[in-house]
């Protein structure tokens, strides 16, 4: 139904189902907002959103018009309201402190503040973890990270406790992350507007194995950093910055620069091979990737049962991780405990992956894109005028499979076009998969390998997930991925407020595919050499002892 | 019609009834039974104050602390209880006899000041009123849980 | 005591025998209105609830015995002295919206008639006409006065966090899981029998709490508009009466013996009668010490939720104290004022709004009780 309005003495027609804020977004009017977040209920909790309406203060997310309703979105009461609610918050947020990663900074810039009267009162520990650190002291409880966890991860590892002002997020029983079924994907993280809630930082490590001289340090780039790391320098969301990732790395003081892409061709090898084993015997089915360490753990806390049919394959960084200390530390003749290997990768899930016992990894240290950022600015390298350089050909080639690892429904598209080709020896009329990039929270088809029918599906997101798993024995094999939009949306990327960014950041990954010389892992010619040279074919003796791990299950509580 | 109980606080409720406060253990069960998460449930308790998670004193005694109550002497009463017990407002005596708060209006006001003991109320209070209470409280503990004998009805207007 | 009269299921017999319609036209005739401080409508809280837009035509009922503002107690005495007329109509209310769950929202500081609530309840469902139509509950509350607020006593009922919610959507429309939901006061609800049944019933009767610095508290019943010397010669007051708060909610006022207590003479000095819970403040108090004791109560059971009360409460606590303690100045009370006026437009809820009104009030009628306190040779502070 259209109703007439008035906002700031333009009369317009509305829907009468649209707030305020809505409607002011979609006709170009700016309304600041710290707690508001476009797929989820707004609860008004900040109250930075107020407006006047036929001459009262009133929340614009929460707050649908009536007819002919006189809308103000400035006025001199609407500035002094919004600045002291503001600083009341301020205590809290430490501005200076504040990166303009965060939400917070643009609004204060936004309303600016001219008095600072409050002292903090605040006087928690904060949760120290070894994938994601919280700091309840910076927190102006907008409930952000509560209703991501809840509702849109459907992972329930925190919420508010206690009332008044002493109302703070917690896991039960005020346990840190690392004790409660927490699935480190950083979502939370994403979605905090002050920066309470930050990666566990290995930074400064790994600047300490950069300038000794005796370690040979590689740094190992997981797909989607090339369409994100441009974000953090002013570039705009999609945009491929793969040839300059490369340079600044090696302005850094990396001694080698590898393609974790390569490691995920390397993951379809032995994927592929194990799905193809399995459809043959029936057993263990629906197979489900392992590549995302948010979803292994959703799988540890939550889903016990599916323990036989998650694929036993490393994920790609770990993959590679573990063949540089193997065979690049044969081939260069360098003694693998003089190497050093980063990860640098879109996941804050990765830094807990990387501390299993089970998975004997080659990876010494993570670091998040923003981590990369905060190296490459400390350096002081312009990254922006930096000419594109390639990656160290020995382990540095990948296929467009590997590339799209980065994106919700790439690992299939991959997986897909090694199975199908390998195993009926034809090549695939078409190579991009388009039912695999919808951008849909869950996405399947069905594929004819050898007159037999693969019914896939994947989801992304940990309320897709669940979603998922509920018609799970419909598919023969399945693609998790805990972050909404996949890799691209992970807890250590750039900060994001708009899911167009992440669509851009997907579309760029494609791009990447289109423009490989080889589209398909098993084409990759480093991927032949390997397993000539090294491992034999995928699922031999020393292919299951480097690239393969097995996985456990733990208490919820 | 037996009905089985879907409303959390008095499920809740139930399980502090049994030992006094409700257990991280009890939240574990609830959680489990009843498909609610445990950050939810940690969350409902410590939201409400009269939830304890931690085991009590045999008496609970809840001060009344709103406006009427102190206008009629009640904050006298409370250094008195503290002085007595030697403990603060919010903790349980070593012997873990008594565990004492402080609370908003009890609805007492036209007998202050005025106090909860046990969930029951205690009204008129004076300093002698009191300290013959808390002795007799001590003489009582091991026979009952509840005194009730020993509490004063509330006078009906 | 109008309140205590009793009605023995006769006015559940007669609403059932006149049908809905009929008990509705009489209940707005009767002019009943909302005794939770509210004052609305009874009738026409129903009929929107009846005629709500809802998909779901399952009405529930709250009965808000959450009675948790300071100095009122009117509640828990007709819960020990007239509980039988407050479950009839219960079972009225239950019978004209159809509901068939009705919730009786008890304060854990009132467990104690919860027992004898729960006997009464089953042996009037039992022999009434309502049995095996509606399911009379009692949820205990736990310690939470925004839980007397109607969002917050929905979603505590509901099993969250008693944390109250904007409105639109209202209750009625969008309650209990999502269902059109009427929540309606313990004195309310015990007068729809009572108006029902009996033709000589006062609708302008209220009952008054009374309490503070006077010898007689107690609950009294009076007719809207008593003069206030009838008030003083019940009450006894110690000494010289100098003010009167509402409530922590309401506002203080300064008390005066040639006015009546009525909606109008209450609001001009920017005031709200609410339930008629009046404290009476003595003339040798300062009111700074009463606003700080108020204060402390909203910083205590402010639900936590929307930034001005949840920060400001606090905020606003520490300045009286800080006034109270000798070591403020004319800034901190431009701030204490800005601050209370901030947190009174801006806040998501009835308890915020209302939580700044005693210092509003107590600037505005009895500033002189602060400028007592404020140390006038400090320097400019700027920060607290």
């Amino acid at each position: 139904m259209k109703i007439k309005i008035t906002i700031d003495g333009k009369e317009m027609k509305v829907n009468s189902n649209k707030s305020i804020l809505e409607i002011c977004r979609e006709n170009g009017i700016k309304i600041p907002t710290l707690c508001y977040h476009k797929s989820l209920f707004p609860e008004a909790r900040c109250r930075i959103c107020l407006v006047e309406m036929n001459g009262k203060l009133v929340t614009a997310c929460s707050t649908k018009p009536q007819e002919n309703a006189n809308i103000l979105t400035t006025s001199e009461r609407i500035i002094k309201a919004r600045k002291m609610n503001l600083e009341l918050m301020s205590p809290n947020i430490k501005i200076n402190e504040l990166a303009n990663d965060f939400e917070a900074k643009e609004i204060y810039d936004q309303i600016g503040l001219d008095t600072d009267r409050f002292v903090s009162i605040k006087d928690y520990h904060p949760d120290l973890g070894a994938a994601i650190v919280r700091d309840n002291n910076k927190c102006i409880n907008c409930g952000k990270c509560v209703a991501v966890c809840a509702k849109i991860q459907e992972i329930y590892a925190i919420d508010f406790a206690s009332r008044a002002h002493n109302e703070h997020v917690t896991p039960y029983e005020e346990k840190k992350l690392e004790e409660v079924a927490c699935i480190k994907c950083g979502q939370c993280l994403i979605n905090c507007p002050v920066g309470a809630i930050q990666e566990r930082s290995h930074l400064n490590e790994v600047i300490k194995a950069l300038n000794n001289s005796k370690k040979h340090v590689i740094a190992q780039t997981a797909p989607s950093i090339r369409a994100t790391l441009g974000e953090l320098f002013d570039m705009p969301p999609g945009t491929l910055v793969m040839g300059k990732m490369v340079s600044a790395l090696k302005k850094a003081g990396f001694d080698k620069v590898f393609d974790v892409d390569l490691g995920a061709d390397m993951t379809i090898m032995e994927e592929s091979a194990e799905l193809l084993k399995r459809i043959k015997s029936g057993k263990n089915l629906p197979m489900i990737t392992t590549c995302c360490p948010g979803w292994i753990l959703m799988m540890e806390y939550f889903y016990h049962e599916l323990l036989p049919n998650m694929s036993t394959c490393k994920s790609p960084h770990e993959m590679l991780g573990m063949l540089i200390k193997t065979y690049y530390a044969e081939l260069s003749k360098i003694s693998s405990k003089d190497i050093v290997v980063v990860s640098i990768m879109p996941c804050t899930a990765k830094k807990y992956e990387s501390t299993r016992k089970e998975l004997h990894t080659g990876v010494d240290y993570v670091l998040t894109t923003r981590e990369l950022g905060r190296l490459i600015k400390q350096k002081n390298i312009d990254f922006v005028n930096l000419k594109d350089e390639e990656f160290d050909p020995v382990l540095g080639l990948a296929s467009g499979a590997g590339d799209i690892f980065g994106t919700a429904g790439g690992v299939m598209e991959a997986a897909l076009r090694t199975a199908y080709e390998t195993s009926t020896k034809k090549k695939l009329k078409k190579v991009e998969f388009k039912n695999l990039r919808s951008g849909k929270g869950i996405k399947e088809g069905i594929i004819i390998i050898n007159d037999k029918k693969i019914k896939y599906a994947c989801a992304n997101g940990g309320a897709n997930i669940r979603k998922l798993l509920k018609n799970k024995n419909k598919y023969q094999f399945i693609e998790m991925m805990a972050c909404p939009g996949g890799c691209v949306g992970g807890g250590g990327q750039p900060i994001y407020f708009d899911e167009k960014v992440l669509q851009a950041r997907g579309k760029a990954l494609y791009e990447q595919d289109k423009k490989r010389e080889f589209r398909r892992s098993h084409e990759n010619p480093i991927v032949k050499a390997i397993y000539k040279k090294y491992l034999g074919e995928p699922l031999s003796k020393r292919a299951e002892k480097l690239l393969h791990t097995k996985y456990s299950v733990k208490d919820k509580f | 019609m037996e009905k089985k109980e879907d409303i959390l606080l008095n499920i809740l409720h139930k399980e502090q009834d049994k030992k006094g406060y409700i257990s991280i253990e009890a939240l574990k069960r609830i959680s489990s039974e009843r498909n609610i998460p445990i950050s939810r449930l940690y969350g409902v308790v410590k939201f409400y104050t009269m939830f304890r998670t931690e085991p009590q004193g045999q008496y609970i005694i809840e001060l009344c602390g709103s406006p009427s109550c102190v206008q009629n002497e009640s904050r006298e009463i409370e250094k008195f209880i503290e002085k007595e017990l030697k403990i603060k407002i919010g903790e349980t005596t070593k012997d873990k006899l008594f565990s004492v708060y402080k609370t908003s209006c009890i609805g007492c006001c036209d007998e202050p000041p005025a106090m909860l003991l046990d969930g029951k109320p205690v009204t008129k209070l004076t300093m002698p009123r009191v300290k013959k209470l808390l002795q007799e409280l001590r003489k009582n503990k091991s026979k009952t849980k509840k005194p009730q004998n020993k509490i004063k009805k509330i006078k009906k207007k | 005591m109008q309140i205590l009269r009793q009605t023995n299921l006769e006015a559940l017999k007669l609403a059932m025998d006149i049908g809905s319609e009929k008990t509705l036209n009489i209940l707005e005739k009767k002019n009943l209105v909302g005794r939770g401080g509210a004052n609305f409508p009874l009738a026409k809280k129903w009929k929107l609830a009846m005629n709500s837009k809802n998909k779901s035509k399952e009405i529930f009922l709250i009965c808000n015995a959450d009675e948790g503002e300071p100095g009122t107690f009117k509640d828990k005495f007709i819960l020990k002295n007239n509980p039988e007329t407050l479950i009839e109509g219960i079972l009225i209310a239950s019978y004209v919206l159809k509901a068939k769950r009705a919730f009786i929202y008890l304060r854990n500081e009132y467990d104690y008639l919860r027992e004898e609530l729960e006997e009464k309840i089953e042996t009037i469902l039992g022999k009434s006409e309502m049995k095996n139509k509606v399911n009379i509950e009692i949820v205990r509350g736990a310690g939470a006065y925004i839980c007397g607020e109607e969002t917050a006593i929905m979603q505590s009922i509901m099993g969250y966090r008693g944390q109250a919610m904007y409105k639109p959507p209202y209750p009625i429309d969008e309650g209990l899981w999502g269902k059109p939901t009427v929540l309606n006061n313990v004195e309310t609800l015990t007068c729809v029998p009572q108006a029902l049944l009996y033709d000589d019933w006062n609708p302008n009767m209220r009952l008054f709490s009374l309490s503070g610095d006077i010898d007689n508290p107690g609950v009294y019943e009076w007719e809207l508009g008593v003069k206030m010397t009838t008030i003083l010669d019940t009450i006894k007051p110690r000494k010289e009466r100098k003010a009167m708060s509402f409530g922590c909610f309401g506002g203080i006022m300064p008390l005066n013996k040639d006015s009546t207590i009525n909606t109008e003479t209450i609001c001009r000095e920017d005031c709200q009668h609410g339930a008629f819970s009046i404290i009476f403040i003595g003339k040798e108090r300062n009111i700074v010490d009463i606003c700080l004791s108020i204060a402390k109560f909203y910083a205590y059971e402010s639900c936590g939720k929307c930034t001005p009360c949840r920060e400001g409460t606090i905020r606003v606590l520490n300045l009286l104290k800080k006034i109270r303690d000798g070591k403020a100045n004319e800034e901190d009370l431009i701030l204490l004022k800005d601050m209370s006026q901030h947190i009174k437009e801006t806040s998501l809820c009835g308890l915020g709004q209302s939580s700044t009104n005693h210092i509003l009030t107590a600037l505005q009628h009895f500033r002189g009780d602060f400028e007592q306190y404020l140390n006038k040779n400090l320097t400019k502070e700027i920060k607290k």
